[in-house]
This record gives structure tokens, C-alpha cells and sequence, in this order.
């Protein structure tokens, strides 16, 4: 199975803060894809509240997400709403 | 920002029966509030409460980090509490809650909050960490795991270097934010406010459709966004600098540097970053190399191209003393009363006297600003002092005849003049440097604190001293061939001025008609002045009206700096149509010249007067048969964007 990804910038003044992590995260757990974020090279289980918390993502950072499994589609498509229905894009 | 410097053992409890959430809550908020950062406790609680209304901060694995940013916080602080029996949270995975960090964090710090809980987060995820905090015994204890953990953790990533510290951080999925572009891009353009950041966002953009990771740094008016690190810029694979000024390039020594114009970042920025990553860019070599390399890259661009740069060089560093002296004068002529004085109108009162003043300082500097930037920009910082020192002799308009006889009069050499010394000086440093190069290398510190301020500034004076009175002649020259014009027909006269002021917004034509205008006033014609405002003000209020009523003419983020240009339009800046002049110069200039032309001769038509020479609608109050004034602006403004919008094509939708 081919992975899919996906590239944004954040684009929020509070930057990705707990909120978003935990409603992210939460949408992200519901597939069995993995689900990542590549944040200047450097990735993050979406999966994990703390994982992307840790991450510090602040506005105007460019971030790709990437999913791979077998539900990868539905899964970024979820995640990409999330991000959208938080303001986050 | 280390988390013990945030906490305090007096806000940590370590053994809470807290049974239900909101008792957890309020319990946490008293900890908090008795580091003294709190100033009001209840407006805090309500904070905390309706963010946890909002969604649990229980993120599951027996953690929860309420948290709240208020105007109730004085600095930010922590508090943490260990609760061995655990509690209810209604968290994430459902399961009870015994480990809490509360943050407290004040308003409009949206990154202190946000770097607090990356750091936090990412202690918590080390499971053994947890525990140990868990099993701590006394507040100190509790100190003392985090203070180990966080050195372990931000100590050991600083030794760690480059390449190693990313493998060691992908592979453990634990880290602090690391900086790693690709590629990093620089964007400047002359007035600094609009194309600066089409260029940025244009970049970032095909950034993320090709996959590169790209940052941008913006050189607009109003500084520097976005700054590059010495540690990005070591990590970067190519620089792009797309600029219409002189960008300082020495901190990209040894790295693959593109230099292309601004307009090239707008328009084909993915094709930049193909070329920038491509073998075909040259390396940089600052320092003794630079030289050369530089006047290299100053013939491939061509003359013109290079004299451009060096004038707007000059142009963006003036503005800011043109925008501020002019609006000050202009207020200082608002609260002043023609009737006490007309020959010192501007200072009649004390109000008015006080604008005046500190306008007329600014003001007074903007030639000299002018050709040392110029200066600068040919001959880098050598070349300053002497840019300065032969556009204030071009101001003053001395020449050699006139020291030795006072019957001389002094005539100034104006914009023009400055203009020309500014090139003058920049040159007469370029060959110094030439001439000085064969000084032995332990001696060079004395060419740049010696050699260059002595002689260039001795023979920059004297040459401009030298062509000070032919650049005076041809102003004046000009002043009364436009004098000629005068009386012949004045509707004609109101046209070509008002023309005149769009042809190169702010440029040398638009200066001269700007100076007869002004010069003309302290003869009494006071619809002089008037038709060149009106002619000024239409350019940006042309690109306003385009924008508002035919937006498929331009691109959407061009669209947003309408505004702007109503406001730069309405404050009589006609500069602010220069990002779209020169974007488009063919379709733009004649519809802003067209239309300008309109509002002088109907000003003229109408008989309008001006006393002041700058203020735009500030001054309407005291604009003579000021209704017909702001008629003949509108009607020029809306058949030049009319025309304007018959020229332009519609953009293509980009998808």
C-alpha cells in the first residue's frame, strides 16, 4: 500500500496549541493507518496528544501529513477536516 | 524557557484526594495563585473552566494539563499535583487522571504557552519520567526528576549535532523543533510593502506544491520578518534572493545563492527553486572575493538594470522621511490660520508651528537620505559618508564661483542633484577602491577609516560643487519653460502637470512638476499647486477603484493592499502605485497618466486653489471651491481605472 500525504502551513496565531492536538489526535486513533506529522523533518505520532503537543507547532510552520495503511484515505481526509474545522489552515 | 524556572515548590502537591475534577480544579487554581502570578484568581477560574468546557485537557495515559491564558496572568507559571488514588477527568481514553501540570499563561503570548506545552509534552511522553514523578516524595524530589530530565533532554540535543541529533530524533520520536530547510529565500522590494510579501507567499506556495521545504525572509518597510538563523541558513541546500535592493549577502558565504528580481519570485518561483537546486547556481564567496564577483553580476544585469537598483536603493530609504515629514506639515497647515500670516502659514500658531518643525526636519533630510543610500548601495558602506556630505552641497547648491563671490546666488540643485551626487559618490568610492587595492593587506584597515571618508568625501564635494550650477540651470530651465506654459492655457497646463505627476510616480518628472507646483505657490498661483495634487493623488486611486470594482483584473493577493491605496491615494503618496506600475507598466502608466491629467485640468477648469504644498485630503479644508477639488479627483480616478480596466486582462484563475 502506497502511503498519502499531504503538505500545509499553519495558519493560526496560537499556533497548533492543546485544543486542536487533542480533537486531532482523537480523530486520528479512529483508523488504523498510522498517522504522522512531518514537521521540519522531524515526525510526531498524530495519534498521541503528547506526541503533537511536543511538536510546539507554531503559526506559519509548514507541516506534511502523512498516513499510511489501509484506510489511509479516509484517514488523511479526516485529519485535513480537523485541521480545517480548528482554524488551523 | 526550562519548566523549573516556571514552577515553584510551594504550587506542587503530591499526595491530593481530590475526588471529582472540579475539586482537582479548584484545588490547583489556590497552588497557582500562590506563586503570586495570578493578579485576579476568579477571572482565571472562569478561564480554566471554559476551556475545559471546551474539551477535556485529560489527554489520556493518566495526564492532564488544564490550562488557561488570561489577562488575569502576570507571568507565566506552572503548578503540579500527583494524585495517588487518581480521578476522574472525563479523559481521552477514559481512564482516571493522577498526574497534572496546570499552566497559567498570559494573554497575547501565544508562543510562551505554546513552547511550554511542547516542552512539557515532551518530558510526559517518557513513560519512566511519569513514574518517577509519581514516586516522588517531597516537592524538592519532584524538582529534581524534571530538572535531570530536562537537562538529559535539552542538554544532550545542543551536543548533539547536525545530522547526528536528526537521526537521533527521528529514530526516538522525541524532540524539541529543529529547523531544516531546503531552501531559504530572501524577498525585498524598493517601497517595501507589497511585493516583498506577494514574492514571500508566492514562494512558500510552490514550496509546498514541489515538496520543498522553504522558508522566506521578508526585507520590507517595515524590517525584517522572518529572520533566517545562522543555523538555518547552515542547513540550507540553496539561497534564493529575490529582491529589487541591494540584500546583504555575506552570511551566505560558501552556500548556492540565486539572485533574481522580485517580479521573478511572483511570477515563476517554482522554476527558481529548480534552478536554485540545480548545479548551474554559482556558490557565494563573500569577503575579497566579493568585489569582483559583484561587478561581475552588475554587467550581466546590465546599466540600467544596475542604476535602477542603486536609485530605488535610495528611494525605499527616503520614503519613510517623505511619509512622515509630509504628513506632519500637512497637519501642521489643518490647525493653522492662513488669515495671521499667509507667508509663514504652517507655523502661525504654536500648535501648528510644532507639526511644522518636526515635519521640516524630517523633510530636510530626504535628498541627502537620497544619494547616500544611492551611495551606499554602489559602493557599500564606504560609500555612505560621501553620498551624505555631495547630496547636501547638491541641496545647498554651492559651486565654485559662488564661495569666492557672495554676489552669486546660490541656486539649489534639487532632486535632480542629489540624484546625481549620490551616483557621483557612489563611483568616486569604486574607483578609490580600485586605486588603494595596491595598499599592502596590513594596511587595510586604514583605507576604510582613513582613505575612503577623506578622499571620497573631499572629492565628491568637489565634483558636485563643479556640476552644481548646470544641474541647477537645467532646473530652473525646466521651472521656466513650464512658466512659459503658463500663460498660454492654463486647462492644458493643469493637464500636462497632473500627467506629469503619474508618469513615474515619484520619480524625477513627477519631482519637477511637484517643484513648480510648490515654487509657483510663493508667486501667488495657487492653482498650480492644486492641479499637480490632484494629479498625484489619482495614481493609487486608480489601483483602489480597479481593485474594488474590477477584482478579476488582479491577482487576489494584489487585491488585498487596496486599502492601502485608497488611503495612500487620499494622503497624496502617489508611490503607491508603484508595485503595480512597474509590474505593468505599459497598461498602468497611461491609464494613471490619463486620468491624472483629467483631475488637473478640471481642477484647473474649476478654478481650484492650494496653498499647502502636501497633505491630500487632509488638507481639503483649505483647498479653494474644495467640492469641484474633490470632483475633479474622482472623476479623473474613476476613468483611469475605467481605462485601466479595458487594458488589463483578467488573471487567470491559478488552481
Amino acid at each position: 500500500m502506497k502511503m498519502v500525504s499531504q503538505t500545509i502551513i499553519i495558519k493560526n496565531a496560537e499556533g497548533l496549541h492543546a485544543r486542536p492536538a487533542t480533537e486531532i489526535a482523537k480523530n486520528a486513533t479512529k483508523y488504523t493507518s498510522t498517522v504522522e506529522l512531518d514537521v521540519m523533518g522531524n515526525k510526531f505520532n498524530a495519534k498521541s496528544v503528547l506526541n503533537i503537543m511536543s511538536a510546539g507547532i507554531k503559526n506559519s510552520t509548514q507541516i506534511q501529513i502523512i498516513c499510511d495503511g489501509v484506510d489511509e484515505e479516509k484517514a488523511l481526509e479526516e485529519v485535513l477536516q480537523t485541521f480545517k474545522e480548528n482554524s488551523l489552515v | 524557557m526550562k519548566i523549573t524556572d516556571l514552577l515553584e515548590e510551594k504550587a506542587i502537591r503530591l499526595n491530593s484526594l481530590a475526588s471529582s475534577k472540579e475539586e482537582v480544579l479548584n484545588q490547583m487554581i489556590n497552588l497557582i495563585s500562590q506563586t503570586g502570578n495570578i493578579v485576579n484568581k476568579q477571572e482565571f477560574k472562569e478561564t480554566v473552566l471554559k476551556r475545559e468546557k471546551e474539551g477535556t485537557t485529560g489527554i489520556g495515559e493518566g495526564i492532564a494539563i488544564p490550562h488557561g491564558k488570561s489577562r488575569a496572568v502576570k507571568k507565566a507559571c506552572l503548578a503540579a499535583m500527583v494524585l495517588p488514588k487518581g480521578v476522574e477527568f472525563e479523559a481521552l481514553d477514559g481512564k482516571k487522571v493522577n498526574l497534572i501540570f496546570m499552566i497559567a499563561a498570559p494573554e497575547n503570548q501565544e508562543n510562551t504557552h505554546l513552547e511550554l506545552l511542547s516542552r512539557l509534552s515532551a518530558l510526559l511522553m517518557d513513560e519512566k519520567f511519569r513514574e518517577e514523578l509519581k514516586g516522588a516524595k517531597t516537592p524538592a524530589e519532584f524538582m529534581k526528576i524534571i530538572n535531570k530530565a530536562e537537562q538529559e533532554k535539552y542538554g544532550e540535543e545542543k551536543a548533539v549535532d547536525g545530522l547526528l541529533a536528526d537521526t537521533f530524533i527521528s529514530s526516538s520520536q522525541e524532540n524539541v523543533q529543529k529547523e531544516n530547510y531546503e531552501i531559504l529565500c530572501i524577498t525585498s522590494c524598493p517601497t517595501g510593502i507589497a511585493h516583498t510579501y506577494m514574492a514571500a507567499e508566492a514562494l512558500e506556495k510552490a514550496g509546498i506544491e514541489t515538496n520543498h521545504k522553504i522558508k522566506v525572509e521578508t526585507q520590507g518597510q517595515s524590517g525584517v520578518k522572518n529572520h533566517l538563523t545562522s543555523e538555518e541558513i547552515k542547513n540550507a541546500k540553496a539561497i534564493i534572493i529575490a529582491a529589487d535592493t541591494n540584500v546583504e549577502l555575506s552570511r551566505f558565504n560558501g552556500k548556492k545563492v540565486l539572485k533574481v528580481r522580485v517580479a521573478d519570485g511572483i511570477h515563476k518561483p517554482k522554476e527558481l527553486i529548480e534552478r536554485a537546486l540545480s548545479e548551474e547556481t554559482p556558490i557565494y564567496y563573500s569577503g575579497k572575493v566579493e568585489e569582483t564577483e559583484k561587478n561581475n553580476l552588475d554587467e550581466k544585469e546590465g546599466i540600467g538594470r544596475s542604476i535602477y537598483r542603486h536609485l530605488m536603493s535610495g528611494v525605499t530609504h527616503m520614503l519613510p522621511f517623505v511619509v512622515g515629514g509630509g504628513i506632519l506639515i500637512a497637519i501642521s497647515f489643518l490647525l493653522d490660520n492662513y488669515e495671521i500670516n499667509p507667508a509663514g502659514f504652517g507655523s502661525n500658531t504654536p500648535v501648528a508651528a510644532f507639526f511644522n518643525t518636526i515635519g521640516n526636519a524630517a523633510f530636510g533630510f530626504m535628498l541627502t537620505i537620497l544619494s547616500g543610500y544611492i551611495a551606499m548601495s554602489i559602493a557599500d558602506r564606504p560609500g555612505l559618508a560621501a553620498g551624505f556630505v555631495g547630496g547636501a552641497i547638491a541641496v545647498s547648491g554651492v559651486s565654485l564661483q559662488s564661495i569666492t563671490n557672495p554676489d552669486i546666488a546660490t541656486v539649489s540643485s534639487g532632486f535632480l542633484g542629489a540624484l546625481i551626487a549620490g551616483f557621483i559618490a557612489g563611483y568616486i568610492i569604486l574607483i578609490l577602491k580600485r586605486l588603494f587595492s595596491v595598499i599592502p593587506k596590513s594596511l587595510e584597515g586604514i583605507r576604510t577609516i582613513l582613505l575612503y571618508p577623506v578622499f571620497g568625501i573631499l572629492l565628491t564635494g568637489a565634483v558636485v560643487m563643479l556640476i552644481n550650477p548646470f544641474v541647477g540651470m537645467i532646473n530652473t530651465g525646466l521651472n521656466n519653460f513650464l512658466n512659459g506654459l503658463s500663460g498660454t492655457n492654463k486647462i492644458i497646463l493643469g493637464a500636462i502637470l497632473g500627467g506629469m505627476m503619474s508618469v513615474d510616480l515619484g520619480g524625477p518628472v513627477n519631482k519637477a512638476a511637484y517643484t513648480f507646483g510648490t515654487g509657483m505657490l510663493s508667486q501667488g498661483h495657487y492653482d498650480i499647486m492644486a492641479a499637480v495634487m490632484a494629479g498625484g493623488m489619482v495614481s493609487p486611486l486608480v489601483i483602489a477603484l480597479l481593485a474594488t470594482f474590477f477584482p478579476k483584473k488582479l491577482e487576489q493577493k494584489d487585491r488585498s493592499s487596496a486599502l492601502l491605496n485608497y488611503i495612500l491615494g487620499l494622503s497624496f503618496i502617489s508611490e503607491g502605485a508603484i508595485p503595480y506600475a512597474s509590474s505593468d507598466p505599459l497598461r498602468v502608466l497611461p491609464s494613471c497618466i490619463v486620468g491624472s491629467a483629467i483631475a488637473g485640468a478640471l481642477s484647473m477648469l474649476f478654478n481650484c486653489t492650494l496653498m499647502a504644498p502636501h497633505g491630500g485630503i487632509f488638507v481639503i479644508g483649505i483647498v479653494g471651491n474644495s467640492l469641484m477639488y474633490v470632483v475633479s479627483i474622482a472623476v479623473g480616478s474613476i476613468v483611469g481605472a475605467i481605462m485601466l480596466a479595458a487594458l488589463k486582462k483578467n488573471v487567470k484563475q491559478q488552481t
